[in-house]
């Protein structure tokens, strides 16, 4: 029963392999889809092109509805998943200032690996520019600690939070999900093509 | 922009596919070692090395890099930096079977490369920075986060896609 | 837009509208899919698992060794009842008779983390069987001591004494068992001379219970996540 390597099943030399393999596929579908290009990425905050909403919500919901199909027929033990520990402000003002890194950058992390990989000289200083923002975080650590460990809600899920059955917050995602994908198509139809 | 009919040059894969793709790639990683994909870890690991490298005992006297730090333990030899490994390689991958690899600076025509690259800089010290205090990143927090249902994933990408809709407005000259 | 167009642009809505319903059915399945309650505890095969495991006893020369060398890590629980307790036990060792295994008072002592817990009975009989109990609700650490008390008496308290045709390690090992008979009190018994060590002489040591304040347990191992 899964997960297979913390349960031992498949010995631990295994892996730093299974996580470079896993990287590759990883890498190959951002950067197929098209996440190496900047433009592209930030096409969703202009409506020019909803790739990046189209890609996260399809595959969060495709995941989600998966990992508890294979919870739901004893594959896979949900309640063994690494769940993030919650801290309510520290996830609201890091996301606010990714927010706006986003759209400085045109890039997250992820994407800006694939962007250096193609060779796009922006995706390179972006990286610096991550590892110069991680190196801050940590010079001025002593500051932000207090901030960054209050508020800690411990490893929550919606399930928690909304008190109701993850299968009706699947449920209740996906029909989300839907219309955010024909709202978007709307949206882009009328607003004046961008090409890149 | 011009106003000549043009395609697009990249022909990407149909998103939707993509996202299944990448779906079914989050259930196998969590199958496999019960956790979610991740990249922002990496580069934590690559910075705490180099300072680590340049000043020794400031790293271990520093909170946050002695959390990463641990005796007789290479900081380089974690999961997420392998992962990280494997991104670039699959990237370039993709990047070369569909010749879309060449050296250059993409940036909107309204716009210089030097401005371009600035922008770039500055975004990515901010995102490094949100990344940390959020900890985790748009694939990490947020895309494995939510396949868990966690709260935390959840706020963060309601957080990041929220401001990006607020401030879009002053950075429109950069994209569109 | 031409008319060929327009109409393969309708043919790839309606795909997309298609595998919409189709997530949304695969999402309803989840809701409308009649609902169990998994099974508490570990799985099966991870009970074979640690059934067969190596781990699962410890002999009385390794525990010996380790309540001589202090080791705060054990913790020795007795699973007889509790006038046998009261006639003899282990050095610090915490009466839990089997019928009240998983009283609240005592769950806390072998739901944990912290120590090796070892059953103990007179053979292996009532120690197995707590650790069964306790190996199906998932707890850690926990060992039997194998053979029981009449394991410790034949080989700490009263160790044979070799034969001369048996290899130099019999006679290593026997005394080191005689020097710890000897650190739990009854090792002057020598025996040449011919003593039949009788149990009822043993005196019990004074046990302090150890007190264990139960450390607040992890749901999950935090890593770093992003």
């Amino acid at each position: 029963m899964g997960p297979l390597l913390p349960n031992g099943i498949i010995p631990p030399e295994w892996n730093y392999i299974i996580a470079i393999l896993i990287g590759i596929a990883f890498g190959y579908i951002m950067e197929a889809t098209g996440f190496s290009s900047s433009r592209k990425l930030a096409g969703v905050f202009y409506g020019y092109d909803f790739a990046v909403l189209k890609v996260f919500f399809t595959s969060a919901v495709v995941a989600v509805i998966g990992l508890y199909y294979l919870d739901y027929l004893n594959f896979l033990d949900i309640s063994q998943l690494y769940v993030q520990p919650t801290y309510l402000w520290a996830a609201v003002i890091g996301g606010m200032i990714m927010g706006v890194g986003f759209l400085a950058g045109g890039f997250c992390p992820g994407t800006s690996l694939c962007a250096v990989a193609i060779g796009k000289i922006d995706g390179m200083v972006f990286t610096v520019g991550l590892m110069i923002g991680i190196l801050i975080f940590s010079e001025s650590f002593s500051v932000l600690e207090p901030f960054f460990e209050s508020s800690n809600l411990g490893h929550i899920t919606l399930v928690d939070t909304l008190g109701i059955s993850p299968y009706w917050i699947i449920f209740i995602m996906t029909i989300l999900a839907i219309a955010a994908f024909a709202i978007s198509d709307k949206i882009r139809n009328k607003v004046k093509k961008v090409f890149y | 922009m011009k106003k000549k009919k043009q395609k697009n040059r990249h022909v990407y894969w149909n998103p939707y596919f993509g996202g299944f793709l990448l779906g079914l790639l989050i259930i196998l990683t969590f199958y496999l070692t019960g956790r979610g994909l991740g990249a922002s870890g990496a580069l934590k690991s690559g910075v705490v090395t180099m300072v680590h490298t340049v000043a020794p005992t400031h790293a271990e006297n520093n909170a946050y890099y002695s959390k990463f730090l641990k005796e007789g333990e290479f900081p380089m030899n974690n999961w997420l930096v392998f992962e990280a490994i494997g991104v670039i390689l699959g990237a370039f991958l993709s990047g070369a079977l569909t010749g879309r690899l060449n050296l250059k600076v993409q940036h909107s025509p309204k716009i210089t490369s030097r401005r371009r690259l600035i922008f770039a800089l500055i975004g990515g010290v901010l995102f490094g920075l949100g990344a940390q205090i959020a900890r985790g990143c748009t694939s990490g927090a947020a895309l494995s986060g939510m396949a868990v249902l966690a709260t935390a994933g959840f706020i963060t990408m309601i957080a990041i896609f929220g401001t990006g809709y607020l401030v879009a407005y002053f950075f429109r000259k950069n994209w569109i | 837009m031409s008319k060929r167009y327009k109409s393969k642009k309708i043919l790839v809505k309606r795909r997309y509208q298609i595998l919409a319903v189709i997530l949304l059915i695969l999402a309803g399945g989840l809701v409308l899919l009649p609902k169990y309650t998994k099974s508490e505890g570990i799985s099966p095969e991870l009970f074979v698992k640690n059934a067969l495991s190596s781990e699962r006893f410890i002999n009385t020369d390794l525990l010996a060794d380790r309540i001589i060398n202090n080791d705060p890590s054990v913790l020795l629980i007795d699973t007889r009842s509790e006038k046998e307790f009261k006639e003899f036990a282990l050095t610090n060792a915490i009466n839990i008779p089997l019928k009240n295994l998983l009283d609240e008072d005592y769950i806390d002592y072998i739901d944990q983390d912290v120590y090796d817990v070892i059953f103990y009975s007179n053979d292996n009989f009532y120690a197995n069987q707590a650790w069964m109990i306790g190996n199906r609700m998932g707890f850690k650490n926990l060992h039997v001591l194998k053979g029981g008390l009449n394991e410790w008496f034949n080989t700490i308290i009263n160790p044979k004494y070799p034969e001369e045709t048996m290899p130099k390690e019999a006679f290593e090992l026997y005394s080191t068992r005689k020097a710890a008979g000897m650190y739990f009190g009854i090792g002057t018994i020598d025996p040449t001379m011919k003593t039949g060590t009788k149990k009822e002489t043993i005196s019990k040591p004074a046990a302090p219970k150890k007190v264990i304040t139960k450390p607040k347990k992890k749901k999950r191992v935090p890593e770093g996540g992003c």
